[in-house]
């Protein structure tokens, strides 16, 4: 009885804290104690500090081999480690091409609290970009090095189309930055080929995206990274300007052609010499027309896309939600869809739902217009670049394309010249 | 002047100026970058682990089904110090329950994953084995609308890749998963 | 011999390698469309054994597919994990073997696929770039240009958005009390709130939308089909057209709740303050105005003939007059009726496109908005004492009849474009002169009922019941009303009842005071209701407790409109009482308008619509 009547005034007492609590905790008569529960928690504060670690070891390990000892060996050793660190082991994320999205959010959203690892992440392949070029891209990206090990044999692609291609990198890092400045998506990691190895499972279709361009990355350099890659943009930026450059030999060259041959990139240029095959004039005039052509281009672009803005904008979340809400509301359905329920069921209100998604089409708007004008920009530009004429004597490297991967430096007869001399 | 002369007059010259210029904007812009992220990184603040809300959860079920892993990291939780102790448990058996015996009919769980436990009379203690466990919240459902909501779902630490973007989170009706920082790596209940 | 030992390890792990993944891919799309954990099978024998207990043979069979399932699943999953092991450790050994192979290989010069000259190639990815682009920009335009009747809809969207936010803030604007969160928390019901507006919103808005989205276009000078409609727009409606709508008895969904605003709050008939127009109606009844657009409509019968009128809303010239005739079972005599019935009290309904009427006799009529007849049909002529007098509803294309007679006792749906009957059910009450209303519960519509002995939701759709609650008597009048998902009912000599709209539960009842004709109106916080022996009180919607009430003298049959924040109800000797729609619940004016009023005001925004004895008069601000 006295048992009965605790229960009913506990019973009370929890009604009164809160409804959750429909059963009294029970008072145990054996002594009964509440098992300790441990969740399993590993020390991933540390993994963090891990991961910047390797990521400046393998860099510098990089740059040291390919600026001062010219070799390649230790690439090969990178890309191992990296592919079974960064990859297998970290499961690939955060990577520093994903950080781009991270760090565009931080840049604008005023809330958005970005993780240390995270800007490091970023700005450490860029700064070893402009110090010695990509030497993030030779073998320290999982990415790139996976590719790297599979690569045998390079079948060369047509420069004319690789030029062309070249642009989709910047359009995909640009329609990624705008996801994510719109806090919808991030696109890089969604469609990421090659995560789904490293996690051994994943999207049936991703993996098999990610084993056709393994594949072609057999018998042809990276195609992820000169084709798709969004954060190669950046980096190639930077390597442009490089401090210290990577050379393929400290000898003269003696144009014996072996390197082009040899780079998995393309990115050697052979010796040109400016032979006026055109007018200077009409030079001159398609290069004046191109930059009148840019700011043409540019509005007509970032108006397209503002346009469009409506449309992309249902990448977000509550504007799918809130045309599912207003799908429902001119047509009441008995059976609503889980997202509805939810936003029902926790009373959500509409006119606030409204007014949310107004600001984020606004946001898309804005976005989604400098985005098209950026656009404009790189088309612009890629004309431009590819209308001006430069001369070389000899083989030079393209710093923006150039990995590093140090394919180049055993087939100059230069090095091995070298080497023999010094070995005698 | 002397410099437009020198742009003009060799290419040479004009190319060591770019290259400096664009040594200089590049340098200048990586600086100014970080400088800028810099105010805007926090160790204590920043989010860096997917947790779910069990105030938000509405056990739709795709927790099971969307997580990138092949078996969701997501897994059903108990807070005994919640939990009733009900020899009925809504977690425990089908709704319309008959006998309260563990026969495959009368189970609500279906990996087997909830163990239970006579204590004295009248109580049971339950308890999750988090290796059979596939995160379907179909227990959760059941304990949430009959009984103290005890059991919930939470993303286990260890099996959780942390990626940039969950993929449950992208599809969670409720917008329950929400990054934590580091040194509140679990959101509890109880 | 290295190399051959290395290339032969290669070829043997990629055979290796080609054929377990094909495996693997099999596997993955054989595990993929069946789920072994939640197969329908073991589901439905599960609800089975449900159902009937003490089965033996059916527990052991669950036993048994249940455990296939479990072992199916892990065995499954098992397979996966280490074939996909198995591959990658094959991988490695391929990838380390292939290397070795090649490790001595070089890339000697190869056939040069490009032009020799670099300008020629420069040249000629240039070409590409500009075709590429061309192309990019003329995908992009096609797509612009197909996707236009969509775009034009979002943006109608977003002024919708936009319109709201001006009515909150006009309301805003006013000073009466409480009206700033008049939009949000009285309009509707349930969580959702709000509902209730928006359709009748987006309605008004597609009357309204042709002037609005041409001055879009034309201004962005590119849609030229939409310049086109505007120019008809407008040379066909020049006179702006009001946006909020009045469907049905009490408002659309038959609640006592309008959208209307700048509504006038003084008007005498005799001295014409703020008196638009006033019209004759040709032939007599109780049933109230409905208000669609700029037509008003409304029904008069007599013996001699049972007609639908419809009026213009800003001149009061009757526009056309549909008659109920030639309807095959209509009777040769007319039904008994008493005087304060008559032969038309039932309203009539719209749905913008649609309008039907119901008479005594049973004869139902529906007429396009330009008074072209679509169809009418005797639906059985009603046994009742007083006179059938249960007003229509039409949603969206349906149209409900509360037919609770003596002889019958139906709700019947039929679609308001050609007549056909949708559903109809029978109903276990007995007679009544209440009237169909919707109430939204989670945002799913509910068609509510009121009888002897009960208060009934259904399903629109199907016409299925979800609900009925037993707690009235006697001769039930008044029709219910909802907010928030709780449905309200009330009747005299029986009670008042609160309804949880989700599962049908009881949460309070009160008996204090009780309307006979007069339907009550809610509120987030507050019900108000008015008696027919002059008391007009309001309760709490959480406990029924009661909060305010007002002894005014007077008789109550016309309901309560909740407009503005405020309640405007009118006495059966036609003196106007306007309170506020709030705790307070002060009387904020009462005055004397000059003829008898029985029905129910229909409100449009800036205008009220009142039938009396004889005739229709529209009150609007001079």
């Amino acid at each position: 009885m006295k048992r009965l009547f605790s229960i009913l005034s506990s019973l009370l007492l929890m009604s009164g804290i809160g409804a959750q609590n429909r059963f009294p905790k029970p008072d145990f008569e054996s002594g009964y104690q509440y098992p300790d529960i441990q969740h399993a928690l590993p020390n991933e504060q540390l993994w963090l500090y891990v991961d910047i670690f390797m990521l400046v070891a393998l860099m510098s390990f990089v740059a040291w081999a390919i600026l001062k000892k010219r070799t390649r060996k230790p690439i090969i050793w990178v890309s191992v480690i990296s592919v079974a660190y960064f990859g297998f082991f970290r499961s690939g994320c955060v990577c520093s091409i994903g950080s781009v999205q991270n760090v565009s959010l931080a840049l604008v959203g005023h809330t958005y609290i970005l993780p240390v690892s995270v800007l490091l992440f970023f700005i450490l392949p860029i700064l070893f970009a402009f110090l010695f070029g990509r030497v993030f891209c030779a073998g320290v990206c999982p990415f790139g090095a996976i590719q790297e090990l599979v690569n045998i044999k390079n079948y060369r692609l047509s420069r004319s189309v690789t030029s062309v291609l070249s642009i989709i990198p910047w359009v995909y890092l640009i329609f990624a930055v705008l996801y994510a400045v719109t806090r919808s998506s991030f696109i890089i990691c969604r469609f990421d080929p090659f995560i789904g190895f490293f996690r051994l499972g994943g999207d049936f279709g991703l993996i098999l995206f990610g084993a056709l361009l393994l594949l072609a990355s057999v018998f042809t350099g990276r195609p992820f990274c000169r084709f798709i890659c969004p954060y190669a943009p950046l980096l190639s930026l930077f390597s442009r300007v490089a401090i210290w450059k990577v050379q393929i030999t400290k000898q003269k060259c003696i144009n014996c052609e072996l390197c082009h041959n040899a780079c998995p990139v393309d990115a050697i240029r052979p010796p040109y010499e400016n032979k006026v095959k055109e007018q200077r004039l009409q030079g001159v005039k398609r290069l004046l027309m191109y930059f009148v052509v840019l700011p043409f281009m540019m509005v007509a672009l970032a108006f397209i896309m503002r346009y469009a803005s409506d449309d992309l904008s249902r990448a977000h979340k509550e504007v799918r939600l809130y045309d599912m809400v207003q799908k429902q509301e001119a047509d009441p359905q008995d059976k609503i869809t889980l997202e509805l329920e939810s936003f029902f069921g926790q009373g959500g209100k509409i006119s606030e739902l409204k007014q949310k998604v107004n600001v984020i089409q606004q946001d898309y708007k804005r976005y989604s217009t400098i985005a098209g004008a950026l656009m404009g920009l790189v088309i612009g530009l890629m004309l431009i670049k590819l209308s001006i004429k430069r001369s070389r004597k000899e083989y030079e490297i393209e710093h923006a394309d150039c990995v590093d991967c140090g394919k180049c430096f055993s087939y100059c007869p230069q090095n091995s010249i070298c080497k023999s001399v010094l070995l005698k | 002047m002397n410099n437009d002369n020198n742009l003009k007059n060799s290419p040479l010259q004009r190319r060591k100026f770019l290259k400096v210029v664009g040594m200089t904007v590049a340098g200048g812009s990586i600086l100014a970058v970080a400088g800028v992220l810099s105010t805007k990184t926090g160790t204590k603040e920043a989010g860096h682990l997917w947790q779910i809300d069990p105030a938000k959860c509405t056990q739709c079920g795709r927790c099971e089904t969307d997580c990138v892993l092949s078996v969701s990291a997501v897994k059903c939780f108990h807070a005994n110090k919640v939990c009733g102790y009900c020899d009925l448990c809504g977690g425990y058996y089908r709704s319309n329950v008959k006998d309260l015996n563990t026969a495959a009919e009368n189970l609500m769980c279906p990996t087997g994953a909830i163990q239970r436990k006579f204590v004295e009379d009248p109580y049971f203690e339950y308890a999750i084995d988090e290796d059979l466990c596939n995160g379907c919240g179909k227990c959760v459902k059941g304990c949430t609308s009959f009984g103290n909501g005890s059991l919930y779902l939470q993303i286990q630490r260890d099996l959780c890749k942390d990626c940039n973007e969950c993929a449950i989170a992208k599809v969670c009706p409720s917008d329950a998963i929400t990054l934590v920082p580091l040194d509140q790596a679990y959101n509890l209940k109880g | 011999m290295k190399k051959i030992i290395a290339r032969n390890i290669a070829i043997i792990t990629a055979i290796f390698m080609i054929t377990l993944s094909i495996m693997l891919i099999t596997n993955y799309f054989q595990a993929k469309d069946v789920s072994p954990l939640q197969t329908q099978v073991v589901e439905t024998l599960k609800k089975l054994n449900d159902q009937n207990a003490d089965n033996p043979q059916l527990q052991e069979q669950i036993r048994q597919l249940d455990l296939m399932a479990r072992k199916a699943y892990f065995i499954n999953m098992d397979h996966l994990m280490r074939g996909v092991y198995l591959l990658l450790g094959m991988l490695v050994v391929f990838i380390v073997s292939i290397r070795i192979y090649f490790a001595q290989h070089k890339d000697i010069p190869d056939k040069e696929i490009d032009l020799i000259d670099e300008w020629a190639i420069q040249s000629q990815a240039r070409k590409y770039v500009g075709l590429i682009a061309t192309g990019l920009t003329a995908v992009a335009l096609l797509f612009v240009v197909f996707s236009m009747p969509f775009m034009q809809a979002s943006k109608n969207n977003t002024e919708t958005a936009l319109a709201q936010k001006d009515t909150n803030s006009s309301i805003v604007g006013n000073t009466i009390n409480e009206a700033p969160s008049l939009p949000e928390e009285t309009i509707e019901t349930n969580p959702v709130e709000n509902t209730g507006s928006i359709e009748s919103e987006e309605e008004s808005v597609s009357v309204e939308e042709t002037p609005l989205s041409s001055k879009e276009s034309t201004t962005e000078e590119i849609d030229v089909a939409s310049v086109e409609t505007s120019e008809k727009a407008e040379t066909t409606a020049p006179v702006s057209v009001p946006k909020v709508t009045s469907n049905a008895f009490r408002g659309n969904d038959a609640n006592g709740i309008t959208q209307a605003k700048n509504i006038p709050v003084k008007w005498d008939l005799q001295g014409g303050s703020n008196i638009a127009w006033k019209s004759e109606i040709p032939r007599g009844g109780q049933s109230s105005p409905v208000i669609n657009g700029n037509r008003v409509f409304i029904t008069g019968a007599d013996a001699q003939a049972r007609e639908l009128y419809c009026y213009d809303l800003n001149t009061g010239k009757l526009l056309w007059t549909l008659a109920a005739v030639n309807i095959a079972g209509s009777p040769s005599q007319v039904p008994k009726t008493t005087e304060d019935t008559g032969l038309a009290s039932a309203s009539v309904s719209t749905n913008g496109k649609q309008v039907c009427a119901i008479f005594a006799t049973g004869d139902v009529i529906c007429a396009n908005m330009e008074g072209k007849q679509l169809w009418a049909k005797n639906i059985g002529v009603p046994d009742n004492h007083y006179g059938y007098a249960s007003s229509l509803l039409v949603f969206k294309n349906q149209l409900f009849i509360q037919y609770d007679n003596r002889n019958t006792h139906k709700l019947i749906a039929l679609n308001t474009e050609n007549g056909k009957e949708l559903w109809s059910k029978e109903r276990a009450d007995k007679i009544a002169w209440s009237s169909p209303s919707i109430a939204y519960v989670n945002n799913q519509p509910q068609l509510i009922l009121m009888s002897d002995p009960s208060i009934t939701a259904y399903n629109p759709t199907t016409g299925d019941q979800i609900w009925r609650v037993e707690c009235l008597m006697g001769e039930v009048g008044a029709s219910a009303c909802s907010a928030d998902g709780i449905i309200f009912g009330a009747s005299e000599y029986a009670k008042m009842v609160a309804i949880n709209g989700t599962d049908g539960s009881v949460l309070w009842e009160s008996m204090d005071y009780l309307p006979e004709a007069s339907s009550p109106v809610a509120t987030h916080d507050n019900i108000y209701l008015a008696t027919s022996y002059g008391v007009v009180a309001s309760f709490d919607t959480k406990t029924g407790e009661l909060k305010k009430e007002h002894e005014t003298g007077e008789e109550f049959y016309s309901s309560l409109m909740l407009v503005e924040g405020k309640i405007y109800l009118f006495s059966n000797g036609g003196k106007m009482h306007i309170f506020s729609a709030d705790d307070e619940f002060k009387l904020l004016d009462s005055f004397e308008t000059g003829e008898n009023t029985y029905a129910t005001p229909a409100f449009t925004d800036g205008r009220i619509v009142v039938r009396t004895d004889q005739s229709i008069y529209c009150v609007k601000a001079n």
